[in-house]
């Protein structure tokens, strides 16, 4: 067996495992179905909600329609907390005063759990798009904030020295040093945010939007509808790992930096 | 013969004059309360074109004075001039090639030896052949597209000279660069410096706690004494080049200085 065969064997075990004991839990009838339905009438009513046509039942054929909703806030929601938390985090790690100036504030802010935001966002925002991209560009901000900081604190002084002997100004040094030297933790902290943020768009979208995956599976809840519930776990799960395999591979295509310290 | 009064002679004794000037230099540290002086009305001078050797004991201040001269630190005291213009911030005409390795990471080795042209409005075409031309100098030819990580500690040096003297410094300020290597890496490393540097008439400060690299490089060897923070002994290496590592007029020259070092 090649190694990379060997990889992909161990990396399906605990998939598989899981997919074996839910058999058997559910076939054996030691879970009744109203709570966790068999795999094969989970796998029938994920095919119908991605590929079945709109009326043959309550979710079909809803699948790409929820998927670009949920996929515009995410997107959405977590550009904002990019835009914002890159930029302060470097300006915080490099910048005493800076750092000073935002300490209070974006610590306190950290404590409050995203979940409290919620109330006050569907006061602000009503029920919507924007309380999900609210929420969701809140609760990503942070790591990509902290991860961005730690990572301009950690920039070697030797290279800003080399640049400086070598004639680099210091507005130059910020993306000639600063950003590529920052880069593995500016990687890890947007990493960190878009697993967050498709957590939040759960969150968002529990509270009554029409459409967006968290809005099918809450309404799945009401229709007392487990098989759907589970379609929904399992794909925003994947296409939660897809998403995360996207954004590395889009840094690493975008920057050099990237590309050769991960 | 107080300091001062050696740095004017140096420059009187030489035929061409003093480029770089270092006078009354004063530097202290604060740590934990306690303010250590490390160095005191030091004085010194190089002319153009001259290789001096700086060396003294571990935690004299050798790197401190060269900070200071690269302008990374400001002095307490006193004032460095670089062919007359007062130094006060880092900047091109000051290069130092570091003891650790101070390559960019995610660059590569290409990369690295033009990072100090990339202001230059230069089209790509003679960038490239700059940078090939100094790749090839300090003998990396195959290793163009090699990331730093992949080099040995040798080859890192290597690139660190070539991306200092693709800038063409007015002097060069080298902080033990070839301390961390094995002796016959360091050997050949001291042959292609003198190579590289000797028909470019390039000025350079060199710090190191080696004798015997000293004396193959120096033109003159200053020593920086810990006790008074000032440069106590100088010494005219006057053997011919390339210099007999055997002959005994060298073992001599080391012998002194390691007497030096001893007291
Ligand atoms: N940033 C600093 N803060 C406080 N003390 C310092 C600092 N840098 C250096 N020193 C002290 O100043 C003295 C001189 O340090 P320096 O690094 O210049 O010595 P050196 O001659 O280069 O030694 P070595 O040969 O070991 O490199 C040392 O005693 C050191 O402890
Ligand atoms: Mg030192």
């Amino acid at each position: 067996m090649g190694g990379r065969a060997k990889n992909l064997a161990v990396s399906l075990l605990l998939p598989l495992a899981t997919l074996l004991l839910w058999f058997v839990l559910s076939a054996g009838g030691l879970v009744p179905g109203y709570l966790l339905p068999s795999p094969g009438k989970v796998l029938v009513a994920g095919q119908q909600y991605i590929f079945g046509a709109t009326g043959e039942g309550p979710y079909a054929g809803r699948f790409a329609g929820d998927l670009a909703a949920s996929l515009a806030r995410v997107l959405l929601g977590f550009s904002l907390a990019a835009v914002l938390g890159i930029p302060l985090g470097l300006c915080a790690g490099r910048l005493a005063l800076v750092n000073r100036l935002v300490a209070h504030a974006v610590g306190g802010l950290r404590a409050v759990p995203g979940i409290c935001w919620l109330p006050l966002a569907m006061i602000w925002f009503g029920i919507g798009v924007r309380t999900t991209v609210f929420l969701v560009a809140m609760a990503a901000f942070f790591p990509i904030y902290q991860n961005a900081l730690t990572g301009a604190q950690l920039v070697a002084p030797i290279w800003f020295q080399a640049g400086a002997m070598l004639g680099i100004s210091r507005l130059k040094g910020i993306f000639a040093i600063l950003l590529p030297a920052a880069m593995p933790n500016i990687i890890t902290g947007l990493r960190l945010g878009m697993g967050i943020s498709w957590a939040y768009l759960v969150l968002g979208e529990l509270t009554g939007v029409p459409d967006g995956l968290g809005a099918v599976i809450m309404d799945a809840r009401m229709l007392g509808q487990t098989d759907i519930i589970l379609v929904g776990i399992i794909l925003i799960a994947i296409i939660g790992r897809i998403c995360d395999r996207l954004l590395v591979g889009a840094l690493r295509l975008c920057f050099k930096s990237a590309r050769r310290q991960l | 013969m107080t300091s001062s009064e050696r740095a004017v002679a140096t420059t009187e004794n030489g035929m061409s004059r003093a480029i770089l000037e270092i006078s009354g230099l004063h530097h202290r540290f604060v740590h934990n309360g306690d303010s250590r002086l490390v160095l005191h009305d030091l004085s010194l001078a190089v002319r153009r074109g001259e290789l001096v050797c700086l060396i003294g004991r571990s935690g004299c201040g050798k790197s401190t004075l060269l900070k200071i001269v690269a302008g990374f630190l400001t002095p307490a005291a006193g004032e460095c001039r670089l062919d007359g213009h007062l130094i006060s911030r880092p900047g091109p005409d000051r290069c130092v090639v570091f003891q650790e390795d101070a390559l960019f990471p995610w660059l590569t080795v290409r990369e690295n030896i033009g990072f100090g042209l990339t202001g230059r409005q230069w089209p790509r075409v003679k960038l490239d052949r700059e940078v090939e031309r100094f790749l090839d100098l300090v003998g990396l030819g195959e290793y163009g597209e090699h990331l730093p990580r992949t080099l040995s500690g040798g080859m890192k040096q290597r690139v660190a000279l070539a991306r200092v003297l693709i800038r063409e410094p007015q002097i060069l300020l080298m902080d033990e660069p070839f301390g961390a290597l094995d002796a016959q890496a360091r050997e050949e490393m001291q042959e292609l410096l003198l190579r590289l540097v000797r028909q470019r008439q390039q000025t350079i400060l060199f710090v190191t706690h080696d004798v015997q690299e000293a004396v193959v490089i120096a033109d003159r060897v200053l020593l920086l004494d810990p006790g008074s923070g000032a440069i106590r002994e100088e010494m005219q290496v006057g053997l011919d080049r390339p210099r007999d590592r055997n002959d005994v007029r060298f073992h001599a020259c080391c012998a002194r200085l390691h007497q030096w070092l001893r007291v």
